[in-house]
């Protein structure tokens, strides 16, 4: 079995009913961040709460890279998603060929295998068009 | 507050030299900009130098070559703001009375850089980056909401850089000297959906330096000082506060500073230089340094209002995209543009009767912050 590693600690959770992000939100202004902030960014309070972000959210914006990066080979998709908790998200994308980008589209949460370093299998969020 | 003068300006060639050093193409620009003065090397009392990829005290490698030692030399790092960040420092040396003469100096050699022919890595703690995101994608992302919200299309972003290219052809010193069409530009290779190839700033090694003086000390080497009367740097804010991101609040606020220093708005510019990396971010910066109103650049491109000639002209030099874009080096290099202008040197490419100038520049990824740093210099004869 090869080991599954996050590629980010505390950033998403692997349940049965499938993944979800984790975020944290500031008690005192109600500012959500993700990734998590030690603390609040926008009043600088220092009481966090952890939540969890909805399954579902629209896409803000994507390009398809024609290059390869640091982890991925030529094409892949990146983009941000708008969540329902107000904040948007950076991920990678799953294209699909009958679902091509657009914006405003509704996106879902995949939590999957990213890349291979060494042993290690790097797990990761990805959003994929509904 | 001192008022202050740029009276020399030089420029190294700009291409790619993989068998110059920076120190080489740095000593070219310096001896340029002195010989422009007419100073002697020893009436320079301090150097800002800014450089990404080198050795260590890169300002005082190429400053001991030509006979400039025993000064104050500092040696800056703002990514491709670097150049603005150097230019800033020795003008608030010089405006706080602390020296009357100084250099500023950008340098950089990509083709021996270690990203050379690669694309800016990102850092283990950068997950934006090790998620894939990289500058053109990023760019690519805003166009794709410019063309959402705005209407702007492909052959505008296309544009851009046909129009930049042709200002290259007016420039004795630019990388590439080739006229584009629009089919020619949309034809090249797709790198992130919708920019292509010929909307991205090439690879470049060049220098830049200019030298700066108390307006007071000034008239006793030129009767054409260029004065510097607007100055602002910022770092970014944080990414989660852009709620659209085909509006920068940091170009916004930096460009703010900076008018409000000068005492002028954006209807008193007569010549642009800014950050054209890639091609749909000049039609941002338009709408950042207030050129136009948000969501009118495409417009104020479709009129032709910033090709040489037009009502504004935005990168007469050719810009990133076709001059090229040595990282460091472009802060400085694009204040020489402008002083060009205000003298009326810039040859066929001159903005007619050009009285007041604005260089902005941007740079730097940092994980969470909207941009590294950006820098405004307005100037006026």
């Amino acid at each position: 079995m090869p080991n599954r590693v996050p590629v980010k600690e505390g950033t998403f959770l692997e349940t049965p009913e499938g993944g979800v992000l984790l975020a944290n939100k500031c008690k005192s202004c109600g500012q959500v961040f993700f990734p998590k902030a030690v603390f609040c960014l926008t009043c600088l309070n220092e009481g966090m709460e952890e939540i969890q972000l909805s399954h579902r959210g629209t896409l803000y914006t994507y390009t398809i890279v024609r290059m390869p990066s640091m982890h991925f080979g030529p094409p892949y998709a990146i983009g941000y998603v708008t969540m329902p908790e107000g904040i948007k998200v950076f991920a990678p994308l799953i294209m699909s060929d009958d679902k091509p980008f657009k914006i405003g589209m509704d996106m879902e949460l995949v939590i999957d295998k990213l890349w291979q370093e060494n042993e290690n299998e790097i797990i990761g969020y990805r959003f994929k068009p509904l | 507050m001192r008022e202050v003068a740029i009276i020399g300006i030089g420029q190294s060639t700009f291409g790619k030299f993989p068998q110059r050093t920076a120190t080489d193409l740095g000593r070219e620009a310096v001896m340029a900009a002195i010989r422009d003065a007419g100073i002697k090397p020893s009436d320079i009392q301090v150097a800002y130098t800014a450089r990404l990829y080198d050795c260590w005290v890169t300002g005082q490698c190429i400053l001991s070559d030509v006979g400039i030692h025993g000064i104050e030399m500092i040696n800056v790092e703002n990514a491709c703001a670097g150049g603005a960040t150097a230019f800033r420092g020795v003008w608030k040396e010089i405006a706080d009375g602390r020296y009357d003469i100084g250099i500023a100096i950008g340098v950089e050699s990509m083709t021996t850089s270690p990203i050379a022919g690669k694309l800016i890595s990102p850092t283990k703690e950068d997950l934006e980056g090790q998620l894939g995101l990289n500058m053109p994608a990023a760019l690519a992302m805003v166009a794709q909401r410019q063309m959402e919200q705005f209407g702007t299309t492909i052959e505008d972003f296309a544009m851009v850089s046909v129009k930049n290219h042709h200002h290259g052809c007016l420039n004795p010193y630019a990388q590439y000297k080739k006229e584009f069409t629009v089919e020619k530009v949309l034809s090249a290779f797709m790198v992130c959906d919708p920019i292509t190839l010929l909307m991205c700033c090439p690879a470049t090694d060049g220098a830049a330096a200019a030298i700066l003086c108390s307006s007071k000390t000034a008239k006793r080497f030129t009767t054409q000082p260029v004065r510097v009367i607007g100055s602002a740097l910022l770092a970014g804010s944080y990414k989660y506060m852009v709620e659209d991101i085909t509006v920068s609040p940091l170009g916004r606020a930096t460009a703010a500073q900076a008018y409000e220093m000068a005492g002028l708005g954006p209807e008193n510019i007569d010549v642009v230089e800014l950050h054209d990396a890639f091609a749909p971010e000049e039609i941002v910066r338009y709408e950042d340094l207030g050129l136009c109103k948000i969501g009118e650049g495409t417009r104020l491109l479709r009129e032709k209002a910033t090709w040489v000639g037009g009502k504004i002209p935005v990168n007469p030099s050719g810009g990133l995209l076709a001059l090229g874009h040595p990282l460091s080096a472009s802060g400085v290099r694009n204040i020489c543009e402008i002083v060009l202008h205000l003298r009326g040197q810039a040859g066929e490419r001159q903005t007619s009767n050009a009285r007041v100038g604005l260089a902005h520049m941007l740079g730097g990824v940092v994980a969470g912050l909207e941009a590294g740093a950006c820098g405004i210099h307005i100037l006026a004869r």
